[in-house]
């Protein structure tokens, strides 16, 4: 069983890791804490679903949760973080919080509040190595959230796009006197941040098969210890965080009781907080938050 | 006479109101806690448990409650100082989660089943505490203990250097923050005679916030208009039916951004009390 | 100046404060005599599907009562309220429309916690309020005389629903698994499930070690690795379906095709089709494809409107939730008939006690699935089918009925 539950703490683990990377992208660019991502994810999902009951491949089934989560994720920049840049920071994340209420709103009158579920579920098929079961559509998840980060990971250390991401992330004034867009900057971290909640959305969504407006809300709580806990500005520190509290949940829930294992996981987030802030990978400690 | 649905609605208010301001003290010391709701859930059950358990008369278990949480308060101020900004809402936001998971499994308080048995209070009583409460915080801004509190937020490096205790302040304010948090759970507790865990989450403590951040985030009176807003609105938002919860949303939004500082700041609240700007 | 500008607009505001709280009973005499009713649904929020369905039920069974003559030549009006399953909004609509509608009797709330905190006040307020889902044992018992449910005690329907299990399958032992944070779901599946096990000499594998998620958890597949470790002969799933979905889905994922069994919290179209193959038990009084004349009626009339009203989804089909609240105000129709309700302002409290009195006495009223009466705890006395869903279909295996000593059967 122990193997077994390593493999449902890797796949959960890509979901946590995916979307904490979506929070860290806003969060450690912007300092904003943008609480509309849990309900990007679950856009994303809605999207993609929709794409595979009209009997379309994959590949375009998660091109539609990137680019339609992208895409909301500009209304949220446009509207409720730009006008509020220079308001303490509890401004904006409570705008992105009225933004989620609208978007679950909305996802409940277009699709209903009961589970929206697939008929017959993607990527099926199932190999058995010894004790262990995973399936094609899990694969498929656990390698997409690698070659994403990766991706993610490549954009922002080694392209000129990332360096002004970076730019802005260390200082925006000075930014734009180096002549970075700070405003382009911003709307393209929003923008990244959604595709990959998109597309955590529609991988996730489709191995889980059946989804809900209100399946981003756990989640996204959870993916924000993750990202605290990986190191908010490190993109390795979620590859390598998101596995470790998955683990470590499935394990609380394995061996000692499922009944704790939230407070387990959030017990496990603030003693990092105080023990290491800067997260597990995170370098100096230069990560303060800014007045609230 | 009014009429018992009003009667209701404003006892929700004063609730409301109470952890809108354990909200509101925290924050003018600089920092933001999203996990206050952990502090009403102590305070709801601790005072439930006395009055219906050991039977003591209901001020007592709230003032009691009140302490306990004050020192619960105490020891999550201490760590709190290691953090900052957003990752110091976070940590809160985790404790939170935390509070009402141990309520979920604490069977002696009936776990998920929740707990009954509470005797009901009126709307007077409520009110008592709340108005009282109020008062006590507008009068509290008027003092010295404030204008250290503002200069916390403000500078904590300059505070200090003045001789001030950013230490003893942030920590008090969360004390202070947690036993008011208490009270307005104890109310809670005996308004609706029945609590359980779902009543004190991640919901709940972002209610509070937006009562102050929509209400007025920099006068103590902004969170009453918050609360009132926030109570009050899905009510008159009914025609909406199933956009209600949509339109809320937007109001928040629209709110943010017309109107940052909330409905009632400084100047507003000058002119209202017939005073000149001070 | 500003400052003057401003004073007269805070005059205003406050003129137009207290004005609005200065509740008049705005009354205003009705000149057709009407009979007003309430309902209680969640119509937003995370069951927004059940508010609405059962909104559209109501507004038929209002039109087929108008379009026959009314109630004694009276009009029927329901003013039916959101309360999007919260408790607190669920207290201030029963206050609403007690007090201010003046209803004569509350369908809802639906959910347990809401009924929770809205019992007590239609007590207070002496006004009947009637659960169309709740099944959290007790919650009825502890409000009495004004609360009612029409719904059956989870304990009294495991007693048939668990030696049907047992015999069908060939159960020797099983393994529980309930979502913690719903009351009803957690009190089934950590208090009511293992009696029953122990009272039918299923052996529960997992008794010293309880096995649960959370309500909106998406995986489960920690826990159902655990279950398959475990090699039950059935499965217990406590939850409501849309969780059950979920649990049922990994367990066809992880290959544990075991028979599943549960509450009434199970029963839905929904979860037949998370995976077919796999049979679920569960008990009912009332499912969409229900033989009989007055169900498929229902049926028959129901599910076209449902299917047309904004908000819900194309296939959807009338729930148990549907029919239980169809019942509810069928029955306080019945009571308004039978016992000389006349529906003038004067007479509402003696109006409410008469329907109160009515619903305490009630034997055989027609329901959809048979006969139906309230016990001293306020939950009903009706006939109700152990089901199993397999293959797409439910296909009901036994009949039961929630009789109470001193209370005439089904």
């Amino acid at each position: 069983m122990l193997l077994q539950q390593l493999v449902n703490g890797l796949t959960l683990g890509a979901v946590y890791t995916l979307i904490a990377l979506s929070f860290s992208l806003v969060m450690g660019i912007l300092g904003v804490l943008n609480l509309a991502i849990a309900e990007l994810f679950m856009l994303g999902g809605f999207f993609g679903f929709a794409v595979i009951a009209a009997q379309l491949p994959l590949p375009l089934a998660i091109l539609a949760g990137m680019v339609g989560a992208a895409l909301v994720a500009v209304i949220v920049e446009k509207i409720g973080y730009q006008p509020l840049r220079d308001a303490p920071v509890v401004t904006p994340m409570l705008s992105t919080l009225g933004f989620s209420i609208i978007f679950q709103n909305v996802a409940t009158n277009i699709w209903g509040s009961d589970p929206l579920q697939l008929t017959d579920e993607v990527l099926a098929t199932r190999f058995t190595l010894g004790p262990v079961s995973i399936s094609a559509m899990q694969i498929t998840v656990l390698g997409a959230t690698v070659m994403l980060v990766a991706l993610l990971a490549f954009v922002v250390q080694r392209t000129s796009i990332g360096r002004a991401l970076r730019a802005v992330a260390e200082n925006r004034d000075v930014a734009r006197l180096l002549g970075v867009s700070a405003d382009r900057v911003t709307l393209l971290a929003f923008m990244l941040s959604g595709a990959l909640a998109g597309a955590a959305g529609v991988l996730i969504g489709l191995h889980y098969a059946a989804i809900t407006p209100y399946i981003g809300v756990e989640i996204g709580l959870k993916a924000i210890a993750v990202m605290v806990i990986g190191g908010t500005t490190r993109i390795w520190g979620a590859l390598v965080a998101g596995p470790l509290i998955g683990i470590a949940e499935v394990m609380t829930v394995a061996y000692g009781g499922s009944q704790v294992r939230d407070f387990v996981v959030y017990g496990f987030m603030i003693v990092i907080l105080l023990l290491r802030p800067q997260g597990i990978l995170g370098g100096s400690g230069a990560d303060q938050g800014q007045r609230v | 006479m009014i009429s018992v649905y009003y009667a209701g609605l404003l006892a929700d208010v004063g609730i409301l109101l109470l952890g809108a301001l354990s909200v509101y003290i925290i924050l003018a010391t600089g920092q933001l806690s999203l996990g206050n709701a952990g502090f009403m859930g102590i305070g709801a059950y601790l005072t439930s448990y006395l009055t219906v358990v050991v039977g003591v008369p209901i001020t007592l278990a709230l003032i009691l409650a009140a302490a306990a949480s004050g020192i619960v308060g105490t020891v999550v101020g201490f760590p709190a100082l290691r953090l900052k900004g957003i990752y110091l809402a976070i940590a809160t936001l985790g404790f939170g989660e935390m509070v009402r998971s141990f309520f979920l499994n604490f069977d002696t308080m009936g776990g998920s089943g929740g707990f009954h048995g509470m005797k009901h209070i009126s709307v007077g009583y409520i009110w008592a505490w709340a108005a009282g409460i109020l008062i006590l915080v507008v009068l509290l801004e008027r003092s010295r203990v404030w204008l250290e509190m503002r200069a916390v937020h403000d500078d904590e490096t300059a505070a200090g250097l003045v001789g001030l205790n950013p230490t003893t302040i942030k920590v008090g304010a969360f004390s202070f923050g947690a036993a008011v948090a208490a009270i307005s759970g104890g109310l809670f507790a005996h308004h609706h005679v029945y609590i359980e865990p779902g009543n004190f989450g991640f919901e709940r403590s972002i209610d509070f916030v937006l009562a102050v951040i929509l209400g007025g985030s920099t006068v103590g009176p902004g969170a009453l208009v918050g609360s009132f807003l926030l109570v009050l609105l899905p009510e008159y938002l009914r025609f909406l039916a199933d956009w209600r919860l949509a339109a809320f949303g937007v109001l928040l939004i629209g709110m943010l951004l017309v109107r940052r500082q909330g409905i009632l700041d400084r100047s507003l609240f000058n002119a209202l009390a017939f005073r000149r700007a001070s | 100046m500003a400052l003057s500008w401003i004073r007269t607009v805070c005059v205003a505001v406050a003129g137009g404060a207290l004005a609005t709280f200065a509740a008049v009973d705005s009354g205003a005499a009705q000149n057709a005599p009407e009979i007003v009713l309430g309902a209680v649904v969640p119509s937003s929020g995370p069951f927004a599907e059940w508010g609405r369905a059962n909104t559209a039920t109501l507004q038929m069974l209002e039109k087929q009562v108008n379009d026959a003559g009314g109630i004694n030549g009276a009009k029927l009006r329901i003013v039916i309220l959101d309360d999007a399953a919260k408790p607190a909004l669920a207290a201030n609509n029963v206050r609403k429309l007690a007090g201010d509608d003046k209803v004569l009797a509350i369908a809802g709330p639906l959910t347990s916690s809401a009924a929770e905190v809205a019992f007590p006040v239609a007590n207070t307020m002496k006004v009947v309020s009637t659960s169309q889902a709740s099944s959290k044992p007790g919650v009825a018992k502890l409000n009495r005389p004004w609360a009612f449910r029409n719904t059956i005690d989870e304990g009294v329907l495991g007693r048939t629903t668990i030696p049907y299990f047992k015999k069908a399958f060939n159960i020797k032992t099983v393994a529980i698994i309930f979502d913690a944070k719903d009351a009803t779901a957690a009190t089934v599946g950590s208090k009511i499930m293992p009696a029953l096990m122990k009272e039918n000499d299923i052996k529960v594998l997992n008794e010293s070690d309880p096995l649960s998620f959370n309500t909106g958890d998406l995986d489960v597949s920690a826990q159902v690795t655990k279950l398959k470790s475990l090699n039950p002969d059935g499965v217990v799933v406590s939850a409501d379906y849309s969780q059950g979905v979920t649990v049922i889905r990994e367990m066809k994922r992880q290959g544990l095709i075991k028979p599943v069994v549960g509450a009434t919290q199970l029963i839905s179209s929904a979860i037949l089709k998370a995976a077919p193959e796999i049979p679920i038990v569960a008990p009912a009084t009332f499912y969409a494809t229900m033989k009989g004349e007055r169900p498929e009626k229902f049926v028959k009339d129901l599910q076209p409107i449902l299917r047309k009203t904004n908000g819900l989804p194309p296939e959807i089909e009338p729930s148990m939730y549907d029919a239980n609240i169809y019942e509810i105000v069928s029955m306080y129709i019945d009571a308004i008939k039978k016992t000389g309700v006349t529906g003038k302002p004067g007479d509402l409290e003696a109006d409410r006690t008469k329907i109160r009195d009515h619903l305490a006495k009630l034997v055989g009223f027609q329901g959809l699935g048979g006969p139906i009466g309230f016990n001293d705890d306020g939950d009903a006395i009706k006939a109700f089918y152990i089901v199993q869903g397999q293959n797409g279909v439910w296909e009901s295996k036994v009949r039961g009925c929630s009789t109470a000593p001193g209370h005439p059967g089904c």
